[in-house]
């Protein structure tokens, strides 16, 4: 066989094996739901928060309809954060619990540490510093390798020992956090917050100002009424701790004009 | 030993020559076929007629659909010896049955810039079918360009007749005898309230303010009633526009839909096509980020 024949028969295989790729087959209702869940994003971003959670609940209905774990996961998820922000914890808490406790379908530990660090949320939310602190660790436990969400976890656990008064355990986890969160800007704000709270609580105003003062950079960026109130509540309280009585109603006027609007 | 040898190669070349002859015409005969199935030579079909005034906007192979659906293609445009424009079209057997004798041709746009397409407007039911060589009503749809030329031509008049009631004084001068009238009253009760005594005097002044209402009035009506006819015609003529475009409007909405609907079709095969399919990822479910932040309780 010929040189000219050999090539002639590689470039062929190359250009069969070209049009022979398969592209992943994806169901008109699959792409419907996905549909759905991207508009809820978007809902979300803009603070739509009523339309985010109808959106995903269509989102969830298909992908329960179709059998979709990932999706079920994903959605049921979504749908308890936006929960959670509207006020409804009972409503969030039973989406978690139906994640957690399902036995009929296997869903990604990924997603399961994810519903564990929600659960904890929602327990610290209630001042439960006990049922916050295990259901952490469920998250850490469920969370073996490649754990995308172990800065968040690093945070739950700083806001447990801020509710314990423990500054120094707050301010060595926030700061872990910070380190692991450094490409996730609203984590990261998260983590600078939560220092300058252990900070104030160890009585450094200063040090407290500047981390209020970075965390609320961050947050402006991101456009987070609730979080930029907090930095502001914070800031005041450091100016009162450095007697700044006057900069101090400042910024409370400021958080207050916030709230006003009742944006979250 | 040369000479068979040569003798096998001639042979051999031979049996290619042939066997490449084969293939070329193995091709032709499929490319033929392919043509003459797009042609719908192998669907058996009806031929039909209708007539226009001329063959503007009409070409050979022109798709004919019916409800949206195609339904055969012109085959034939010819000039007839009295100058008219005798059409012929090749329905397919399989829809004849729903077309009936009473059915219209129409040239319609497919959108605002597609295609033209000859569409068959559904007969009355009670009609018998249409059947080979029965000759159809035809009639031109309008396109858009047409809608906003006849727009156009029909807002003319009107914005002229506005502009003429505006511009011609009846209706200042109107305003202004009104004007005039009610201040010669205002002024007589005024003197009326004044004398008191000298009522005879003011009751003249009254009588000859009234008969300057009495003057002022008929003209007023006249030209209300020229103001109302104008505007009635202003009416007439919107009304009219509005019930030509009517029947256009709905068939470009549905165009205009069917053209995206294509145009997304299209685009999705293109991003599914093996050359550009890697550089579209497919989109998928996202979460929200894990928010891990609770507020403290403000005291």
């Amino acid at each position: 066989m010929g040189t000219r024949s050999t090539v002639s028969i590689l470039c062929s295989l190359v250009l069969l094996t070209a049009c022979g790729t398969v592209d992943e087959v994806r169901s008109a209702r699959l792409e419907q739901a996905t549909e759905f869940n991207q508009r809820g994003q978007r809902a979300f971003q803009r603070g739509e928060y009523q339309a985010a959670a109808t959106l995903y609940e269509q989102a969830l209905q298909i992908d329960v309809a179709i059998e979709n774990e990932s999706g079920i996961a994903i959605n049921t998820l979504n749908l308890a954060r936006v929960n959670q922000v509207l006020g409804k914890t009972a409503l969030t808490q039973r989406l978690l619990d139906h994640l957690l406790e399902d036995k009929a379908l296997r869903y990604a530990p990924a997603h399961l540490a994810e519903a564990a660090v929600q659960k904890a949320l929602l327990r610290l939310q209630e001042n439960d510093t006990a049922g916050a602190t295990l259901w952490a660790d469920k998250a850490v436990a469920f969370c073996e390798s490649d754990c995308r969400i172990a800065g968040v976890i690093d945070n739950v656990r700083a806001g447990i020992a801020l509710r314990a008064n423990d500054a120094d355990k707050a301010l060595q986890l926030s700061e872990r956090a910070l380190s692991a969160n450094s490409d996730v800007p609203l984590e990261r704000a998260n983590a600078l917050r939560l220092m300058a709270s252990a900070r104030l609580m160890k009585n450094e105003a200063v040090a407290a100002l500047n981390l209020t003062e970075e965390a609320l950079v961050i947050d402006k960026s991101l456009g987070l009424p609730e979080k930029i109130r907090q930095d502001l509540l914070l800031s005041a309280q450091a100016h009162e701790k450095l007697g700044q009585a006057e900069l101090a109603v400042q910024c409370r006027d400021r958080a207050a004009r916030i709230a006003a609007t009742a944006l979250k | 030993m040369k000479l068979p040898n040569y003798n096998q190669r001639l042979l051999s070349m031979e049996t290619r020559t042939k066997r490449f002859m084969l293939g070329a015409i193995a091709v032709m005969l499929l490319v033929l076929a392919m043509i003459a199935a797009k042609q719908d030579y192998f669907s058996r079909s009806t031929a039909i007629y209708f007539f226009t005034p001329n063959a503007q906007g009409l070409s050979k192979g022109m798709a004919v659909k019916f409800i949206g659906f195609k339904v055969g293609s012109v085959q034939e445009i010819n000039m007839e010896p009295n100058a008219t424009v005798r059409v012929k079209v090749s329905l397919d057997d399989e829809y004849v049955h729903l077309i009936g004798q009473d059915a219209k041709a129409r040239l319609v746009k497919e959108a605002l810039v597609g295609e033209s397409v000859v569409e068959i407007i559904p007969g009355s039911q009670q009609v018998k079918q249409v059947r080979q060589n029965s000759v159809l009503e035809f009639e031109r749809g309008q396109d858009a360009s047409t809608v906003v030329e006849n727009l156009a031509a029909q807002l003319q008049p009107i914005l002229s007749d506005i502009h003429q009631i505006t511009s011609s004084g009846d209706i200042q001068q109107t305003l202004k005898n009104l004007n005039q009238a009610s201040g010669t009253f205002r002024q007589t009760v005024n003197e009326y309230t004044q004398l008191g005594a000298n009522g005879n005097k003011a009751m003249e002044r009254i009588n000859s303010s009234m008969e300057t209402l009495d003057k002022a009035i008929p003209k007023l009506v006249d030209k209300a009633d020229t103001t109302l006819d104008n505007v009635q015609a202003a009416t007439a003529d919107i009304k009219k526009i509005t019930n030509d475009s009517a029947g256009e409007i709905p068939s470009l909405v549905r165009n205009a839909n069917a053209l995206v609907q294509d145009g997304q079709e299209t685009l999705g095969g293109v991003k599914r096509s093996w050359l550009l399919n890697s550089l579209f990822t497919a989109p998928e479910e996202q979460s929200l980020p894990v928010d891990g932040y609770v507020a403290p309780p403000q005291p």
